[in-house]
């Protein structure tokens, strides 16, 4: 398959720059998959899983926020944070989905209180998805 | 009399010696914390240069300009989000930020968005209108905070009470060199030389204004990190420098010190001498 540049960068660093032969990211809207030769892009990035095809190798990784850009054949995927499915802390994301629950679950949580856990929430079971699919 | 200033020039070496010791743990608490942020640095910086050119790539390739991040307004009022420090005794560092910040607001009707003690201390003494002194400890910032106080911004933007929003920090160029300066956030700008000749066929989806008003908070967090990011490194690199700088002159002072103390010493004893021979 036909590869292109790919540069994933979040505030933690950069996680990827090389070749890849598709990624498939989830937008705010839906799934997209890149490839080689897509039309130049911008695309929001929503909360999900990311998959990777780099050297006929299935990557998945957790992303979260940012955006996608395809600019003259150049992918570049700047993610408010971002982890591939072997770094992921899963411990950690257990520990803050059950004090996410207890959040939601306690009746005189404010509304942020509310909102905030409900995102964590999302984080930590996109990431305990992720992480059994090493 | 020549006891008298023995005593005094002994006493002056003693405490000079007490501050030394002070400004040399400085700046090793300064440089041990450096090495910190520069890593810190080195792992940001990718992403705050992607982000930026990346936008200004969008920016550059948009002709719809639909969004209200990339109309530009007549300007009544202007927002200055200025990071410096939490403590003094880092040189040049506050104050270069804060004057070069200072200089830029000359004219306008502007609102500061203060990071760091020193920034609001400074702000709140010269009487300029501050948005919140929410972020009074900037080393206690982390990468949500920036998000949030990104999605305060760009409301903020949004609502009209705000036309342009800058950012003041200190550029960490290397150890020894760090360089205030002032960026535009908000309304976004694509590269400066023309590209307007390039097609602009960038598909967005689902359409342009629903992209940028998603993606511009996030790129306006990412901006704010970013910035911290380099001027916290840069707080530290300048301590090192001025407490290296103080370590010296204390050193100076004390070998200048020690000197006199000599020849007090050997002047008193010749003293004595000449008095007793005198008097024999």
């Amino acid at each position: 398959m036909t590869a292109f540049a790919l540069k994933i960068v979040t505030p933690d660093g950069l996680k990827y720059d090389g070749m890849a032969e598709e990624l498939i990211v989830r937008s705010t809207t839906g799934d997209i998959g890149i490839m080689a030769g897509h039309i130049n892009c911008v695309v929001p990035l929503g909360m999900g899983q990311a998959m990777a095809i780099i050297d006929g190798i299935k990557k998945y990784a957790a992303c979260i926020g940012g955006m996608m850009s395809v600019i003259d054949g150049k992918v570049t995927l700047v993610p408010t944070t971002f982890e591939w499915a072997d770094s992921i802390d899963k411990d950690r994301s257990l520990a803050s989905e059950s004090r996410a629950r207890a959040v939601l679950a306690d009746k005189s949580s404010s509304q942020t209180d509310i909102k905030l856990a409900e995102a964590r929430l999302k984080r930590a079971l996109i990431r305990q998805s992720v992480a059994e699919k090493k | 009399m020549a006891g008298v200033s023995t005593k005094e020039i002994k006493n002056r070496i003693r405490s000079m010696e007490s501050t030394k010791q002070i400004t040399k743990a400085m700046e090793m608490v300064a440089a041990s914390k450096l090495r910190h942020a520069q890593a810190r640095v080195a792992d940001s910086r990718p992403y705050f240069e992607i982000l930026h050119g990346t936008i200004a790539d969008i920016v550059s390739a948009n002709s719809e300009f639909s969004s209200p991040y990339l109309q530009k307004r007549p300007v009544k009022k202007s927002v200055y989000v200025v990071i410096a420090g939490d403590r003094g005794l880092a040189g040049g560092y506050n104050s270069n930020i804060l004057k070069l910040a200072q200089s830029e607001f000359s004219g306008k009707d502007i609102q500061v968005l203060p990071i760091g003690k020193k920034a609001v201390d400074y702000f709140r003494a010269h009487k300029i209108p501050m948005i919140t002194e929410q972020y009074a400890s900037a080393a206690d910032m982390q990468v949500g905070d920036c998000f949030s106080l990104a999605k305060q911004l760009c409301k903020m933007y949004l609502a009209g009470e705000a036309d342009e929003i800058y950012i003041g920090y200190t550029n960490f160029v290397s150890v020894l060199s760090q360089t205030p300066s002032i960026m535009q956030m908000l309304p976004l700008i694509g590269h400066k030389t023309g590209t307007e000749d390039k097609a602009s066929d960038i598909l967005y989806e689902p359409d342009s204004d629903e992209v940028f008003a998603a993606i511009v908070p996030e790129y306006v967090g990412g901006i704010l990190y970013g910035a911290l990011c380099e001027s916290r490194a840069s707080e530290q690199a300048a301590r090192r420098t001025a407490m290296d700088a103080a370590t010296q002159n204390a050193d100076e002072m004390i070998a200048d010190l020690s000197l006199k103390f000599n020849q007090a010493r050997q002047a008193a004893i010749t003293q004595e001498i000449t008095e007793i021979v005198a008097g024999s």
